[in-house]
């Protein structure tokens, strides 16, 4: 069932379109990723979700209804820049902002008990925000955003600031929380994410979705231009075939750039011809190298 | 509600806990002490100046001088007259210097009318005397000047009711029902009510103090959050409403508490011993104070300090930066600092023109008609017409002040134009 859904929405700040036109659904349990350079609309858009914005046209609808009182306590929202009181204690906060969602004390308690425990930083508990490393800021804010089991989560930048390690922790903890039936809404700017979590994903570009589908989808769409060869000895004549654009010699091996798929049996025979194959290998085109072509080079995302 | 209870609960636990908050109660109360405790202070380091002593050097004048001693014997006030037999100059310099006078009073024959007229009287010392203490002498010579004048022309009894004051009393006049003005039945009022006095001037400090402490401290608490981010998430989860009003009153409750601590430290201090004489020097009488007067001012004080409360937190809630926002308070500190000081000149004439207009205007009413009220006159129906005015001028700025935190707290980066922000409000429901 789409519990959350976008129907054509529009957002112009003065005579700029910040978000045009942006339809798109998400399921219960499923996490939606949004991908788009800076300023490309995902926190407009998130924001609009969230009601905390209104769309100028268009509508949001949840479980099928629009925009309704006691939906906030459904909401868990992460925002790019952290969101917590800097001189408060991490408890003091968190269960504030779970009580004002509808949890009770004792509840949000036990809760943020086991999220700190699961994170690593129980001693955290009596810590003031401003004493924490940006690390374990952003872990607060992830908790704090997560501690009263929200049914829709919107998380912008979720892993920005975090170690290869917590990134890991945190990714686990996101696909728990979509395997228990939430509705996630994701925005980032790094790729791998995206293709590791999201079974559908947007692409923004000026307020514009330039791309959207299932991550398969997408992939399926451009064609595999990319070969990797890794032979024993030297092979020459690779440039001849026809197909071939660009040939790159690594440590290894070689990457060859295609024009077109078939020209990669030719490579292969002539690789097998020459020395013996250890790995040959089409690759499929990673989000990274779609998304450089559908914003093009003008992105520094 | 219960919504507003967890932001009043959360922003009392989170201030009132602060080495800051606790710091400036702790540091006011030991000012209200000092300040309660300085004429005793002082009175410790004064103690041999209580009566300064004074020199009356013997002329031709043995009579006056006579009355004049007899005068201040009976007084026994803060001159001691030290008569002084055929001083000499060098004689009353002399002790003028080593200090066992502070002056002395001379008697010479006035230029005009030669021994027969009163004599000029100069009073030769290092300090110039005290005015009061030169009122006491002028007083008593005064009196014997008279007595010189008239010598035995009149009688004793005559004499005795010359010295008497003149007996001054006031009566108020009331209009009655049928618009005849006429003497107010009951009691004569008395010129100056002390006890109404001290209410009305309590209440314009507290009012004043109150708005003056929590007002900022509303509108930073309001920019903080706004700069950190977390309103964002506070407005997905609670109404701005409640968000705004929690606040207003936390801040209010937080006051009360510091203002309650400086009452409790005054109190405790004019309960010690050695400032009970002053306690007793006022001359207020509990049994005097009018309750009523007291209920009307604190509805005056409630109301208005909520109408300034709305203004800070509104304020507070369109700068993003918190550098920015003692700027942009000013005007409301102008505001709160006109109705402060349109009462306190008033305090003389509770009846001028400029307090009857102001009384009726939202932002000066809390002082103006509380001095109406306190010190001056009014009709129950003008007391009542600006509470409504004020209620519903807290109504309507509770709603917009609601409003423009909704819409101000996502205006980030420059101040907001005006422009700017009423384009906004437009577009969010609160």
């Amino acid at each position: 069932m789409k519990t959350l859904q976008l129907d054509r929405i529009v957002k112009q700040y003065g005579d700029k379109t910040a978000v045009n036109e942006i339809s798109l659904s998400v399921e219960a349990g499923e996490i939606y990723g949004l991908l788009g350079a800076n300023g490309a609309g995902k926190t407009t858009t998130m924001r609009m979700v969230l009601g905390l914005i209104y769309p100028d046209a268009g509508q949001i609808l949840y479980n099928g209804k629009p925009y309704h009182k006691g939906l906030e306590q459904l909401f868990g929202y992460l925002p790019e820049e952290r969101g917590l009181y800097p001189k408060v204690k991490v408890s003091d906060q968190v269960l504030y902002l779970a009580q004002l969602r509808g949890m009770s004390r004792s509840d949000a308690d036990k809760s943020l008990k086991y999220w700190l425990e699961r994170f690593q930083v129980p001693e955290n508990y009596n810590k003031k925000i401003e004493e924490l490393s940006k690390g374990n800021q952003q872990k607060i804010g992830f908790i704090a955003s997560i501690v009263h089991n929200p049914k829709f989560i919107i998380m912008d930048e979720a892993f920005s600031g975090l170690d290869p390690v917590n990134v890991e922790l945190m990714k686990e903890t996101v696909k728990e929380l979509r395997d228990n039936g939430a509705t996630i809404l994701f925005s980032t700017h790094r790729m791998e994410h995206v293709e590791e979590l999201c079974r559908q994903t947007t692409i923004l570009k000026k307020g514009q979705a330039v791309l959207q589908g299932t991550v398969r989808d997408l992939k399926a769409k451009y064609p595999r231009e990319k070969v990797i060869l890794r032979t024993t000895g030297e092979v020459v004549g690779l440039e001849q075939i026809t197909g071939v654009k660009q040939i790159d010699r690594t440590e290894t091996g070689y990457i060859i750039n295609i024009a077109d798929e078939s020209a990669a049996q030719h490579i292969l025979q002539q690789a097998m011809s020459q020395s013996t194959v250890e790995h040959f290998e089409v690759k499929e085109p990673t989000l990274n190298d779609i998304f450089i072509k559908a914003v093009g080079g003008e992105s520094n995302a | 509600m219960r919504n507003v209870w967890t932001v009043i609960g959360f922003s009392l636990r989170t201030k009132l806990m602060t080495k800051a908050f606790l710091m400036t109660t702790a540091i006011l109360a030991l000012i209200v002490t000092i300040v309660m405790n300085l004429p005793f202070i002082i009175s410790l380091f004064d103690e041999e100046n209580k009566a300064i002593k004074v020199g009356l050097v013997n002329s031709s004048y043995p009579a006056i001088e006579k009355s004049l001693e007899e005068a201040f014997k009976q007084k026994q006030d803060d001159i001691i007259l030290v008569p002084y037999e055929n001083a000499t100059e060098e004689g009353l310099l002399k002790d003028v210097k080593e200090g066992i006078i502070t002056g002395y009073l001379k008697f010479e024959a006035a230029e005009q009318g030669g021994e027969q007229a009163f004599p000029k009287v100069t009073y030769h010392s290092e300090e110039d005397l005290d005015f009061g203490l030169q009122g006491d002498i002028t007083a008593v010579l005064t009196v014997l000047k008279t007595h010189w004048i008239v010598k035995d022309s009149i009688s004793e009894d005559k004499k005795l009711q010359l010295n008497e004051p003149v007996s001054f009393d006031t009566k108020k006049l009331k209009a009655s029902d049928s618009g005849q003005l006429a003497e107010e039945a009951g009691e004569e009022e008395p010129a100056f009510k002390a006890e109404s006095f001290v209410v009305t001037f309590a209440l314009l400090i507290l009012f004043f103090t109150s708005i003056q402490m929590t007002g900022n401290m509303i509108a930073s608490e309001v920019t903080q959050e706004k700069s950190s981010r977390v309103m964002e998430i506070l407005i997905t989860s609670v109404s701005p409403l409640a968000q705004m009003f929690g606040k207003i009153l936390a801040m209010f409750i937080l006051g009360m508490i510091q203002i309650m601590a400086f009452i409790a430290v005054a109190v405790i201090n004019l309960l010690l011993p050695h400032n009970q004489e002053a306690l007793k020097g006022l001359d207020l009488d509990i049994s005097k104070f009018d309750p009523m007067l007291v209920i009307y001012g604190l509805i005056l004080y409630v109301f208005g300090y909520f109408l300034y409360a709305t203004l800070y937190a509104s304020v507070g809630s369109i700068v993003s930066r918190t550098e920015d926002l003692a700027q942009a308070v000013l005007p409301i500190t102008f505001l709160s600092l006109a109705a402060f000081y349109i009462g306190m000149f008033s305090v003389s004439t509770p009846n001028s023109m400029l307090v009857k207009v102001t009384s009726f205007i939202p932002f000066f009413t809390p002082t103006s008609m509380l001095l109406r009220i306190g010190l001056g006159e009014y009709q129950w129906w003008e007391f009542w017409l600006s509470i409504v005015i004020l209620l519903l001028s807290v109504l309507v700025f509770g709603w917009l002040a609601a409003k423009i935190y909704r819409t101000g707290v996502l205006l980030y980066g420059k101040r907001p134009t005006w422009k700017e922000v009423r384009k906004a409000m437009k577009a969010y429901k609160i």
